[in-house]
């Protein structure tokens, strides 16, 4: 088993003890050591990791908030849980993304390592793309364009992508064919 | 959907694993009888396209913008098996791949978006794609988004009844259905119509298309 | 080819005269560094362009021009550093008071790399008045006619965007720029994609031009046409050389140094060689 799938499997270890520890004391500690591992990335991490919850626990913390206040309970023990599992659980999972490779911890099946890199890199190129769709409106309107002008500019660039999408099907295959991936 | 980490208990995360993985076996096995060796460049694909239009801000009056998945097209074009496997890679890319979203609510979503989602649309389209086609794509494409979020909304939910400790404070997400329910299920019925706009003409564009590459 | 052929410059593309250099440079960066995460993709990047010039921004692949030129069109925010236009700083915040955006969106006008981001509305004619109908101008239809003949999209005039070629989508997007009369053209990469004939064209016509222009291209021997001053991007991302073209075309250690030129063995009859150059290109 190579070094890739020991750290995968890990990490999903980590994941479930991590669901069935409730004292906030061991939820911090555990954030501790994930930063720790992080090495040189630490700070990094940490920084992705709560621009990454920020909002949604900002929104559910205040709502259970009033909730407790209106039902006259002590809030501030779960909200602490809360707040530490989840930032430890992201961290965990920014940590693991960088250190392991994915490709390599599920190369147990040829298909799946495949069909997961091939997507990966159209969406990567895809997303360069959309970038590029949303930047270019915003460079030719002189004011913030209208609902039509954005539906329009929206349908061509997800025309765009169906037709990219199917071209890059057929190319791939093709490309698998004469390398011999298809036993056909 | 983007629930982080931490939000759903193992109680349920666990058995939505295994109900997941049972699917995915059998998608796996599905998918490759009914279509040739072509599948997987083709799974890719509609894979890369679906995480790419979840980016696309679709734009509704007033300057707001909503953001469909494409679940409802690919659904009734490629299959619900099909589609239920794009999502979940999509889903599990985003996860292990970008930092999007969490792995423990992985499960939750496949399930709810990818099988539940693709399903509902796949039926909508079979009943009634043969009545009357606008309405079929339009329906496809709403209930692939509402089904899957009242699922959602009743997994949140349940979390303070299944998973709270013995001073009977919330152990994961804290806020139960009465909240749950309408908070994420109002909004999306509204996201549901621009993704029903979405498949229709997603479809009708994608038709003329295949007509041009087929000779 | 062994040399370096030197190309007489044409008149068209005469460099600014030096009463016209000692005026207020319309565009200047100062000290621009941009990181993409981890990833340095600028560094230190000062320079200034002066109303009329033609320059050529060269630069190997991924060292850094379109988020350069990306910067230029406050598009993007850079993660150090400003840029002026017209002595004004331009950041996407600024650009949010709808009086400067208007100003700096007309007067400065970015061509994509890949025209397909830039084209969506439903015919060529509608694409081309997309800019001036935007300015709320009376004579929309002349405007969009007149570029359109200028760039030779007229035949194309209902035809949806998407339908046209490469080099046709291309046209259709500097007419789109151009029917707005922009003091600054940034180019993309415009000749990456074209075929010969119309890279010929594009260069008779930006030649024709008489407002700022900024081109990128990783093609040596394209940048002569292109303008008289060259900027180079090195592979460090830092601004290795601004100066006038030809005096970069004669140094093959800096040319080297950029990754524009490339070394290999050559063959001639029986006997190889190998050594620094570029291929002319045809």
């Amino acid at each position: 088993m190579n070094p890739d799938r020991v750290r995968l499997i890990a990490y999903l270890a980590a994941v479930l003890a991590v669901s069935i520890i409730h004292q906030p004391l061991w939820l911090a500690l555990g954030l501790g050591l994930t930063l720790l591992a992080g090495g040189r990335e630490a700070g990094s991490i940490l920084r992705r990791a709560i621009r990454a919850v920020l909002l949604f626990n900002l929104l559910i913390s205040l709502s259970y908030l009033v909730m407790a206040w209106l039902h006259a309970v002590s809030p501030w023990q779960m909200l602490l849980r809360l707040n530490l599992r989840v930032l430890l659980l992201t961290s965990l999972t920014f940590l693991f993304i960088a250190r392991v490779n994915l490709f390599r911890a599920l190369d147990f099946s040829r298909n799946l390592t495949y069909v997961l890199g091939l997507a990966y890199s159209q969406s990567l190129t895809f997303r360069r793309a959309h970038d590029d769709f949303r930047l270019a409106l915003a460079s030719r309107s002189l004011r913030r364009p209208g609902l039509r002008d954005r539906y329009r500019a929206s349908a061509a660039a997800i025309s765009w992508f169906i037709e990219k999408s199917l071209h890059a099907a057929n190319q791939s295959a093709q490309a698998l064919r004469s390398r011999g991936f298809f036993h056909d | 959907m983007h629930i982080p980490d931490g939000f759903l208990s193992p109680q349920t995360y666990l058995p939505a694993y295994a109900a997941a993985v049972g699917l995915w076996a059998y998608a796996a096995r599905r998918v490759k009888r009914d279509l040739d060796a072509d599948t997987l460049p083709f799974l890719a694909a509609y894979t890369a396209l679906s995480f790419v239009l979840m980016m696309v801000a679709l734009p509704l009056p007033g300057g707001a913008t909503v953001h469909a998945a494409g679940i409802g097209l690919l659904a009734v074009c490629f299959g619900g098996w099909m589609s239920f496997l794009a999502m979940s890679l999509v889903l599990a890319m985003q996860a292990l791949l970008f930092g999007d979203g969490g792995v423990t609510a992985l499960p939750i979503n496949t399930l709810a978006m990818g099988f539940f989602g693709s399903f509902a649309a796949a039926a909508a389209w079979k009943v009634l794609g043969r009545i009357n086609e606008n309405v079929a794509l339009f329906l496809a494409g709403w209930l692939s988004i509402v089904v899957p979020a009242i699922l959602i909304a009743l997994a949140l939910g349940i979390q303070p009844r299944i998973a709270s400790d013995a001073q009977g404070a919330p152990q994961f997400f804290p806020l139960g259905l009465s909240v749950t329910l309408p908070a994420i299920v109002l909004p999306h019925l509204l996201v549901g119509l621009a993704e029903g706009m979405l498949s229709i003409l997603g479809y009708r564009y994608l038709k003329r298309l295949r007509e041009k590459l087929t000779p | 080819m062994t040399e370096m052929r030197y190309r007489v410059v044409k008149p068209a593309l005469a460099e600014a005269s030096p009463s016209e250099k000692d005026t207020a440079p319309v565009m200047q960066a100062i000290d621009i560094q941009h990181r993409y995460g981890d990833a340095e993709i600028l560094r230190g990047i000062s320079f200034a362009l002066h109303p009329g010039e033609k320059v050529v921004l060269l630069g190997c692949n991924g060292s850094g021009k379109s988020t350069l030129l990306k910067i230029l069109n406050g598009l993007i925010q850079p993660t150090a550093g400003h840029f002026m236009y017209q002595n004004e700083p331009i950041t996407p915040k600024r650009l949010r008071t709808p009086e400067l955006h208007r100003r700096f969106r007309h007067e400065v006008a970015l061509l994509f790399q890949n025209p397909d981001a830039m084209l969506f509305n439903p015919t060529v004619f509608d694409e081309i008045a997309f800019g001036p109908r935007q300015l709320g101008l009376q004579d929309v239809s002349d405007r969009v006619n007149h570029w359109a003949e200028q760039v030779g999209v007229s035949r194309h005039l209902s035809r949806p965007p998407f339908s046209l070629s490469g080099g046709e989508k291309q046209k259709v997007c500097l007419a789109a720029l151009l029917a707005l009369d922009p003091k600054v053209l940034l180019l993309d990469e415009p000749t990456a994609a074209l075929d010969p004939r119309s890279t010929g064209w594009l260069i008779d016509f930006l030649s024709g031009l008489g407002i700022t222009i900024l081109t990128t291209t990783h093609n040596l021997s394209l940048a002569p046409e292109l303008g008289n001053r060259a900027l180079v991007l090195g592979e460090d991302h830092s601004l290795i050389y601004d100066g006038p073209i030809q005096t970069l075309l004669a140094d093959m250690e800096r040319l080297a140094a950029a990754n524009l030129v490339h070394t290999h063995r050559h063959r001639h009859g029986n006997i190889e060689h190998r050594h620094t150059h570029v291929h002319d290109w045809q």
